[in-house]
């Protein structure tokens, strides 16, 4: 029944952009900036359709959230009041700071309570973004609206001669589709929408004025990916990618222009519309040339996961253009920033990260219906699948197996794509990047230099950024730094048996199988080794000195293998 | 057409969503009547009611709602409204807080009793600190409505679901679902309309 009412109003909204009418204005996010922010989270409603308000989440507002403005090099704190009845997270899309401010899973924000990360911002100028990453919630506070941009500046940007009149000539535009019951006028959680919203606009139109307007485009969809491209078939340029400015722009020319975006990707774009006063163009989506493997390109026809705008072409964003504004910029620069990219001979490792379908899976059984998997498992929490040494550049290969493209997205850094299927990315994809499209049975290899912070403890994630496929378990998790050996492998450590605990001056300790330990150390919670033995046949360590508080007591096999538990002193 | 689900990795995206289409099933009760037990609680000034205390009552409407909420807050005067109108009648409107004031400073009772004073509440506001009542009737968000008849088996729930069809602009409101179900009970008519969706905040179950 639903199928068909939702496809009688997709008719209907087609009709309306046919008659030119009913746009709306686009909202332009508001801004803060400093060093100081509060955001706050919450349940609000919206105005969205006629009739009913939409219940949705926003940052300080009621879809969406303020932009925030970060300058390179300062040392910024963002005060994120979580005033949800969930827990919530914070993850701040791009940035490269401590494992523990990231703001994946494990920082969780209890309903009624703040959180305060603050972290010295050393990402390149570019566009980059904030938005809740709980386990297993992602998509449900996404299709909420919770999100925002972050904008970071810095001299190599300021000193070029782009627009950055924000809201001007600088337009953000997050793109997003939702699935809109038509008779309750609420969001449906499902991967793909019926309606096209951009900053949270239904049909939205701007007025731009006439020259050359930078677009900083974020696609914050759930799972679509949008073949950008303008209605009169107008070249553009890309500036940036995800983490900062190409050396040089690339312009996206030909019959057809169009440039990919995947969910969780930015791209900064210029287009020229000097000359053009008093005419109008669409940005559009072009998805009926994607492939059925791309999430967008596909096409079902109903049910809770009907995809409507599957394989179609459909606007985005109309653009009137209007007066230029005094000192326009008229011209694209010649050359942008002089980034200096790791190549493959510096790597020390290369890791394998595969992603596949569950279907088929037998070992271990993966039950119920088919997953996506990253190196065949499902996301475990307490599983840390790599630990990558500090300062170690390295090269991942991702390797799919799955009949269906993932935008594959690494926290902590911003990598260089080395090749798709063994050949060098285009021109546009040969910059910093923090999402990658790796397309159905396509290997894709990118490195990146895992710097300045460390945390044997805090890992940062790895994940499909389809939200549907990160909540089913498409993630992975890594700790930059070495982490004592087998502290998150709890399948091992039943092995391991202390006695007592708590204690106050010996410490007993057995292994099952008789392994022969070689080492035994007592280990703050700083991480900080206290007291190093070598074992000579005893099974006891004195720690009546220590004062009281949380140890781990490690133990080291004649096979390297290390064990690890953790006890109280008293 | 045929040829477009053919692939395996489309079955397989199939299956995926509609794995997440059963995983978080929603938790709407089923629709129909429902006996509810006679209960009884406190009120915001500590007095005690109890569902029998009605004793020539027809039936009556319980709202749960909270003071937390954004989207149940735009029903103060309706709620009012409601309540003078049909209290008259023979259906009284019975307001039920399930949130926890641990979850939300605003649902401290000094708290609710200051927004019923300055909303002027005209009726009864009771507090379900167990969260067994929400429980009970399936109540999911704030505002939630129950409209409820009385007959010789018991206490029945003929109408589940949302207030009315806006919550921000109650001079647009087309379907008040409430409003209608109480006058056909009153009229001994069949209702037109039994079950919709609730619309606003979800109530957090935390008690056991």
């Amino acid at each position: 029944m639903k199928q068909k009412i939702s496809l009688l109003v997709i008719a209907l909204h087609f009709i309306s952009f046919a008659n030119a009418q009913s746009y709306n204005q686009l909202w332009i996010p508001d801004t803060l900036s400093g060093s100081n922010f509060y955001i706050t989270a919450k349940d609000t409603f919206k105005q969205i359709v006629s009739g009913n308000q939409t219940i949705t989440g926003g940052f300080n507002t009621n879809f969406w959230g303020p932009t925030l403005f970060f300058n390179k090099w300062d040392v910024v704190t963002v005060n994120v009041k979580n005033k949800l009845q969930d827990t919530t997270t914070v993850h701040w899309h791009g940035m490269h700071l401590p494992a523990i401010m990231d703001g994946g899973p494990h920082q969780k924000i209890a309903p009624n309570t703040t959180w305060s990360p603050y972290w010295h911002v050393k990402n390149n100028a570019a566009t980059y973004w904030y938005h809740p990453h709980l386990d297993m919630m992602a998509q449900q506070q996404l299709t909420e609206g919770l999100g925002g941009f972050i904008i970071v500046r810095d001299s190599v940007e300021r000193a070029l001669n782009l627009p950055r009149t924000y809201g001007i000539d600088d337009i953000p535009l997050a793109i997003t589709d939702r699935d809109i019951d038509h008779s309750t006028k609420q969001f449906v959680e499902v991967p793909y929408g019926d309606s096209i919203m951009v900053n949270g606009t239904l049909r939205p139109q701007y007025n731009v004025p006439a020259q050359v307007v930078r677009f900083r485009i974020l696609d914050a969809a759930i799972e679509t990916s949008y073949n950008l491209g303008f209605s009169d078939n107008r070249s553009f340029t890309v500036i940036t990618t995800d983490g900062g400015l190409l050396n040089a722009p690339v312009a996206i020319t030909g019959a057809t222009p169009r440039f990919l975006i995947s969910a969780g990707e930015r791209v900064e774009i210029l287009v020229n519309f000097t000359g053009q006063s008093g005419t109008s163009t669409f940005l559009k989506a072009y998805n009926s040339t994607l492939a059925q493997s791309v999430p967008g390109g596909d096409f079902f026809p109903g049910g809770p996961f009907a995809s409507y705008l599957g394989k179609q072409n459909y606007n985005i964003l109309k653009l009137n253009i209007g007066a230029q504004t005094a000192n326009p910029v008229t011209t694209v620069p010649a050359t942008l920033a002089n980034n200096t990219y790791y190549n493959a001979s510096q790597a020390v490792l290369s890791r394998t990260v595969t992603i596949s379908d569950s279907s088929g899976v037998t070992t271990p059984p993966i039950l119920g219906p088919t997953a996506f998997l990253i190196n065949h498992k499902l996301f475990d929490i307490g599983y840390i699948n790599y630990t990558v040494p500090l300062d170690n550049i390295e090269i991942w290969e991702i390797k799919s197996t799955s009949g269906f493209s993932h935008p594959f997205h690494i926290h902590d850094v911003e990598f260089n794509i080395l090749s798709r299927n063994g050949a060098a990315p285009p021109a546009y994809e040969q910059g910093w990047k923090d999402v990658v499209l790796v397309k159905a049975n396509e290997t894709v290899r990118f490195i990146a230099k895992f710097d300045d912070y460390a945390d044997a403890l805090k890992p940062y994630m790895f994940h499909c950024h389809i939200a549907l496929h990160e909540d089913e378990g498409m993630m992975g998790q890594f700790v930059v730094g070495q982490a004592p050996n087998g502290i998150m492998d709890i399948q091992t450590n039943k092995n391991m048996l202390i006695y007592p605990n708590p204690v106050s001056g010996i410490i007993r300790f057995e292994m099952a199988n008789n392994v022969s330990i070689s080492k035994t150390e007592i280990i703050s919670t700083y991480g900080q080794t206290l007291i190093e033995r070598k074992n000579e046949g005893q099974n006891t360590i004195d720690v009546s000195q220590l004062n009281p508080g949380m140890y781990f007591l490690k133990l080291t096999d004649i096979n390297g293998i290390s064990y690890i538990k953790s006890y109280y002193k008293n | 057409m045929a040829a477009l689900f053919t692939p395996r990795w489309l079955i397989a995206a199939c299956l995926v969503i509609i794995s997440s289409g059963f995983k978080r099933p929603d938790k709407k009760p089923s629709s129909g009547e429902k006996m509810i037990d006679p209960f009884s609680l406190n009120d915001i000034y500590g007095n005690r009611f109890s569902l029998e205390d009605y004793k020539t009552e027809k039936g009556c409407i319980v709202i749960f709602t909270c003071s937390h909420c954004p989207f149940a807050n735009l029903y103060h005067d309706r709620l009012n409204k409601i309540n003078k109108k049909y209290s008259k009648a023979g259906f009284p409107l019975l307001a039920i807080n399930p949130v926890s004031p641990l979850d939300f400073p605003e649902e401290r009772v000094d708290e609710l009793q200051k927004k019923a004073k300055a909303n002027r509440y005209n009726f009864r506001y009771l507090i379900d600190s167990t969260q067994a009542i929400a429980r009970n009737f399936g109540a999911v968000k704030t505002p939630h409505a129950f409209v409820l008849i009385r007959e010789t088996r018991g206490w029945i729930i003929k109408y589940n679901g949302a207030i009315d069809d806006n919550g921000a602009h109650p001079e647009k409101v087309e379907n008040a679902f409430v409003e209608k179900a109480v006058d056909e009970l009153l009229s001994g008519k069949p209702l037109s309309v039994t079950e919709t969706k609730s619309i606003g905040c979800k109530i957090t179950i935390t008690a056991k």
